[in-house]
């Protein structure tokens, strides 16, 4: 009790029907990604004194607030079926990317409410930190899904803030390996609305931008900060890159609240992208992001997942250090017996026995200093050409 | 598409001959723009740019500046040699005229009258817009033999993934990758997928080298 009079109630959102969203087949977002971190949680004991906290479906009203109304009809139409390829793939939808699956609409709404509703136990006062981990859906776009997002959860929940809080401002800090472009465009000359994206450079990776120049637009000019980085940037690299940016942006922003997305995908074992970070990181930054949280803005933090890919030995893992984080509680050092004895047949790879990576199975490569070099220089040019913008 | 009219600005600030430099200069500042056609009766008889119009004024700061901005007329400062070129020319002739001469922009001329203007800005966002780098996507680049049918195959791997090409630019020819080998272009796909790894098994599988992303 008294750890919690100085770091506050944590809360966290989830709902078997949050579980819904995924899709099927060999896609790489399966749902069974959530069930995974969620049970290593539970049977590590780190939800005891968490029960889920439900929420409701977003509705249509919710989703306008980013979405067009003819997109969302659109993608209700989806999900019943009722849809031509032709008219689907103008949307972004019936792609390899974004496939349609039954009663994607209501799937994704539930997403995004859960998200809303994270926020508004934060901004009630009944949390001081929120983790919704279904979301984290950044590349959804206004009229057309990507990147498998169909809904982008962060966009309609910080609209919804803005509605309900007028003169808020809200920082979005994106820790997930693609560019949170979604997001980014949806505030991109809102200076209420910072957003922050770490990720690997889109010259190398989808969605191809995030570069340093896009730093917002007209009165947004300044508030949104990309930091591109080179592929096979490590822990160290990362981590001093976070350090040198993210702690100076807020302050100089000081937000009323701080939005994370925590997508995994730039683990080095992650089949999509080719970051090579390690738990290390994926402990680093939610510790940070909670202590600014405290620092900044009276704790009030909402955390949510993101990409992440390696399902089995990345995301349940580094979501659990992030909920860690969120709870205020101790990072086990082992996995516990229980999951791997229920998960370890059904697992195609080897199942990590320890929470944290060993360092020695992630060697620095070759290059190791020099794409150091090269991020330290990126960092230079965002505290030079974007940071001052800040106002 | 990518002709002269796509990209060219139509609604364009001009000057006539008798104009002062001070007023060229507040025009330069005003609609933040470096270049200014001249027109007398309708017809384009001169250029100037905000350089050739600091470059021939005293500096600021210098007693004589106000002055001489009242007296210095566009007719003195302007390039009487203009380069124009055409609606419906290619940007890349407009592109190559601005490469070559070393200048900045290109009065668009129809039958004698001035209908724009295309400048270096104006070609790079036809780059930009020719690349599809403004759309979400995934840069690749494979190399492919000098051989009719290779583009069309490689384009039908992405196809058969169900994966959308954003666009295409193939490069010139190379040397060969392997030594006897055929020449080689390369071409700079943007598809619109954020998962790469099976398409680029694939192109693989069917004899393509991905050179974009690189491999560690």
């Amino acid at each position: 009790v008294a750890a919690e009079a100085v770091s506050g109630r944590a809360a966290i959102v989830h709902d078997l029907a949050l579980e819904n969203y995924g899709f099927g087949g060999d896609h790489p977002f399966n749902p069974l990604r959530v069930r995974l971190a969620l049970e290593l949680c539970e049977t590590l004991g780190l939800l005891e004194d968490h029960p889920f906290v439900s929420s409701e479906p977003a509705t249509d009203e919710d989703l306008t607030t980013v979405h067009s109304l003819t997109y969302v009809r659109i993608v209700q139409k989806a999900g019943r079926s009722l849809s031509s390829l032709a008219d689907l793939l103008d949307y972004g939808l019936g792609t390899p990317d974004n496939p349609v699956f039954p009663d994607m609409h209501e799937a994704c709404a539930r997403v995004v409410g859960g998200v809303i509703e994270a926020c508004r136990l934060v901004m009630d006062g009944d949390a001081t930190h929120a983790m919704c981990i279904s979301g984290g859906l950044h590349h959804a776009l206004r009229s057309r899904a990507s990147g498998f997002c169909v809904y982008n959860d962060a966009g309609v929940a910080i609209s919804r803030l803005k509605e309900e809080h007028p003169g808020i401002r809200i920082a979005y800090v994106d820790t997930d390996a693609h560019h949170g472009d979604g997001v980014q465009w949806m505030f991109y000359s809102d200076p209420d609305v910072l957003t922050v994206s770490m990720h690997e450079s889109g010259r190398y990776l989808f969605p191809g931008t995030g570069g340093v120049d896009e730093r917002g637009r007209d009165g947004g000019v300044g508030y949104s900060v990309n930091v591109p980085l080179e592929p096979y940037t490590y822990d160290g690299s990362w981590i001093s890159c976070f350090e040198a940016l993210v702690p100076e942006a807020l302050r100089a922003f000081a937000p009323d609240v701080i939005l994370s997305q925590n997508g995994c995908d730039g683990h080095r074992l992650d089949p999509l992208t080719h970051l090579s970070a390690t738990t290390r990181f994926y402990e680093h930054v939610p510790n940070r992001m909670h202590d600014l949280a405290h620092e900044l803005c009276e704790g009030r933090w909402v955390a949510t997942g993101g990409g992440g890919y390696d399902i089995w030995r990345v995301v349940p893992r580094a979501w659990t250090a992030l909920w860690t984080a969120v709870s205020h509680q101790e990072l086990p050092e082992k996995v516990s017996e229980d999951w791997l004895s229920k998960w370890g047949d059904k697992s195609p790879v080897k199942l990590p026995r320890l929470m944290r990576d060993d360092p020695e199975d992630y060697p620095p490569g070759p290059r190791a200093a020099e794409i150091a070099g090269r991020n330290e220089r990126t960092v230079e040019e965002v505290l030079e050409k974007v940071l001052p913008m800040i106002r | 598409m990518l002709l002269v009219k796509d990209s060219m600005t139509r609604e364009i600030v001009t000057l006539s001959p008798d104009e002062t430099a001070g007023t060229a200069l507040a025009l330069c500042r005003e609609r933040r723009i470096r270049h200014l056609p001249v027109l007398k009766e309708g017809r384009l008889v001169g250029i100037v740019s905000d350089r050739d119009l600091r470059s021939s004024t005293p500096a600021l700061g210098d007693q004589g500046r106000a002055a001489a901005l009242q007296e210095i007329l566009v007719e003195d400062v302007m390039a009487r040699d203009v380069l124009t070129t055409l609606p419906d020319d290619p940007i890349e002739h407009a592109a190559n005229v601005m490469r070559e001469e070393r200048i900045g922009c290109l009065p668009v001329v129809e039958s004698g009258e001035l209908v724009g203007i295309v400048t270096s800005s104006d070609v790079m966002a036809a780059l930009v817009y020719l690349i599809g780098a403004h759309e979400p996507g995934s840069r690749m680049e494979i190399a492919l033999p000098d051989r009719p049918g290779s583009l069309a195959g490689a384009a039908g791997v992405f196809g058969m993934c169900g994966i959308n090409i954003v666009s295409a630019a193939m490069g010139p020819t190379r040397e060969p990758s392997e030594e006897g080998g055929i020449k080689e272009r390369v071409v700079v796909f943007r598809v619109d997928t954020i998962n790469t790894s099976e398409v680029i098994g694939y192109l693989e599988e069917a004899g393509y080298s991905v050179l974009w992303p690189p491999k560690p």
